[in-house]
């Protein structure tokens, strides 16, 4: 990249510093308000050693507005409410269920809570 | 006191967390172009009448008479989950010594844990509902008896995976069960001489005088002497010690004759050291390369050579590296022979800070400017994205890389194989 500074044509160095405008020469009035970029590995996972991720597919569960091809956050770490959305296996089977309010049947396993659906939309 | 946490049929423990239909079924793992079984869990453990041991193609239909499912090695999938362990141990203890891939020592003495049977099983609980791999706990006053204690916790189905060794009486105890062919550091020489002089458990050896245990088996198994009496002899190792020899060999997934394919899958191997080289800011001083035909073959012609040679400067390059290995590879290299296996090892390392430039030649900075760069975009868009010309294109790799046929996805790792939830 080249600059015009004082007139002349010059290589500009340090193209990736951010903080200080080196146009204009004036400071920029962010300076002391700069926070770094929305990360969403950091706000949707809060313990990453127990996170998965998986995928949907064949049919859509449209009841829980799961669709086919959706990717599941899934934490295993978290103990499952009422209403949850789960990951459980049945007779060795994943199946996606709302947690009853009377809690799981004591044949099914649990194998994490559904966080969050990441659905793409194009 | 110190903890030993270990997971259970690690290889297949991973694999079911994920194949949950594969519980309670024999499951083992195959290593070396899917020759032989590496890994197997307690179910196929119990198949005693197949030889475990054998070449797979000798014993495939026995494994699949007897519902035995098989995997190809997941490396990538065991390192991942093996590191999730390591982190939620490092919850428990600030003190953490990682042993292998699958078992670390916790220093419990650091740390107020309420009672310790309490403790390991919440240690037990976590790791498990976390990431859904079954461990055992052995806690006890040294090393060598929290690996016996480990065992019990494994063995005796009352100790509920957890086993503490925390009074004299329990030690003695264990001490008394504990036959010597399972006492950690003993081998199987030392275990027939002892067996000789009527030594049969780990008490047996305890009670030996000092002196007679120095004098035959030497500084290492006065460690596990004194260890096994509750005495502090083998020192926790929480930084990991840097590997004085780096080296790999793998079998091609066909016999290979032709130069050209040698030289890119040696390059591969190369590449491969050379990472771990750097990661632990080190630099080699001599590079081994060697090439060895099929010995198992009866048809084919034998040949196998070696050499080794020592580089202008130790280096940490893998442009330089893959230089010196492809010259030294055609030094041994003879046309007309099936070749199996080429392998590398870097010898000689060095602390990266100690090595000097000579008379004759200066350190070179711009490659090592190129390697961060080049290792910073493998780490980011995945291994061997960029990488030396030498090691041929991905088709070609597919003529010489191991064949691993019933290898499970990397579901931790690549967004193309996550786990598929079919409804």
């Amino acid at each position: 990249m080249e600059m015009l500074i004082n007139g002349k044509l010059k290589k500009v160095e340090q193209r990736h510093e951010a903080g200080v405008s080196k146009q204009t020469g004036f400071p920029s009035p962010a300076t002391h308000y700069l926070e770094p970029t929305i990360n969403l590995h950091q706000e949707l996972i809060t313990n990453s050693d127990a996170t998965f991720f998986v995928r949907v597919v064949g049919d859509s569960l449209a009841e829980f507005n799961i669709m086919a091809n959706d990717v599941l956050i899934i934490d295993r770490s978290i103990h499952p409410k009422d209403n949850n959305l789960a990951l459980i296996v049945d007779e060795g089977e994943f199946k996606i269920i709302r947690i009853p309010g009377c809690g799981l049947r004591e044949e099914i396993m649990l194998w994490g809570v559904i966080t969050y659906i990441i659905h793409c939309s194009r | 006191m110190i903890a030993l946490v270990d997971c259970n049929s690690f290889y297949a423990s991973c694999e079911q967390v994920f194949r949950p239909d594969l519980l309670g079924r024999p499951v083992v793992v195959l290593i070396n172009n899917d020759g032989c079984i590496i890994a197997a869990n307690k179910e196929a453990k119990a198949l005693t009448n197949i030889p475990m041991f054998e070449p797979v193609f000798k014993i495939k239909k026995q494994l699949k008479e007897n519902g035995v499912v098989f995997f190809s090695s997941n490396y990538t999938l065991y390192g991942e989950m093996s590191q999730r362990v390591i982190n939620i141990l490092n919850t428990f203890s600030p003190r953490v010594e990682i042993y292998s891939i699958d078992e670390s020592f916790l220093d419990l003495s650091v740390v107020d844990y309420g009672t310790l049977e309490s403790h390991g099983h919440r240690i037990r609980k976590t790791i498990l509902r976390y990431t859904g791999l079954p461990v055992g706990v052995g806690i006890a006053k040294t090393k060598v008896l929290a690996k016996l204690a480990n065992r019990m916790a494994k063995k005796i189905p009352e100790k509920n995976h957890v086993c503490v060794l925390d009074t004299e009486e329990k030690r003695l105890e264990a001490l008394h069960w504990c036959h010597i062919k399972d006492v950690w550091g003993i081998g199987r020489k030392h275990r027939e001489r002892l067996q000789k002089i009527n030594v049969h458990t780990a008490y047996g050896f305890t009670q030996l005088p000092l002196a007679w245990v120095r004098k035959e088996m030497t500084v290492v198994g006065e460690r596990t002497w004194r260890e096994l009496r509750g005495e502090t002899a083998m020192e926790f190792v929480t930084e990991p010690k840097l590997k004085k020899a780096i080296g790999t060999a793998k079998s091609f997934g066909k016999k290979l004759t032709d130069l050209g394919l040698i030289e890119e899958a040696c390059s591969y191997y190369v590449m491969e050291v050379a990472e771990v080289l750097r990661n632990q800011n080190s630099c080699a001083t001599r590079i081994n390369v060697f090439l060895t035909t099929n010995y198992h073959s009866d048809i084919d012609k034998q040949y196998s050579n070696g050499i080794t040679v020592t580089l202008a400067l130790p280096t940490d390059s893998t442009f330089t590296l893959i230089t010196e290995a492809k010259k030294a590879l055609r030094r041994i290299y003879r046309p007309g022979y099936r070749y199996k296996k080429v392998g590398v090892n870097l010898l000689g390392i060095v602390p990266k800070h100690h090595v000097q430039g000579n008379l004759f030649q200066e350190l070179s900075t711009s490659q090592s400017e190129l390697t961060k760069i080049v290792d910073g975009l493998n780490t980011k868009f995945g291994k061997a994205t960029v990488s030396s010309s030498m090691l041929g294109t991905r088709k070609r790799i597919k003529k010489w890389e191991l064949i691993k046929a019933e290898r499970s996805p990397r579901y931790t790792t690549q967004w193309g194989e996550l786990l598929e939830i079919k409804l």
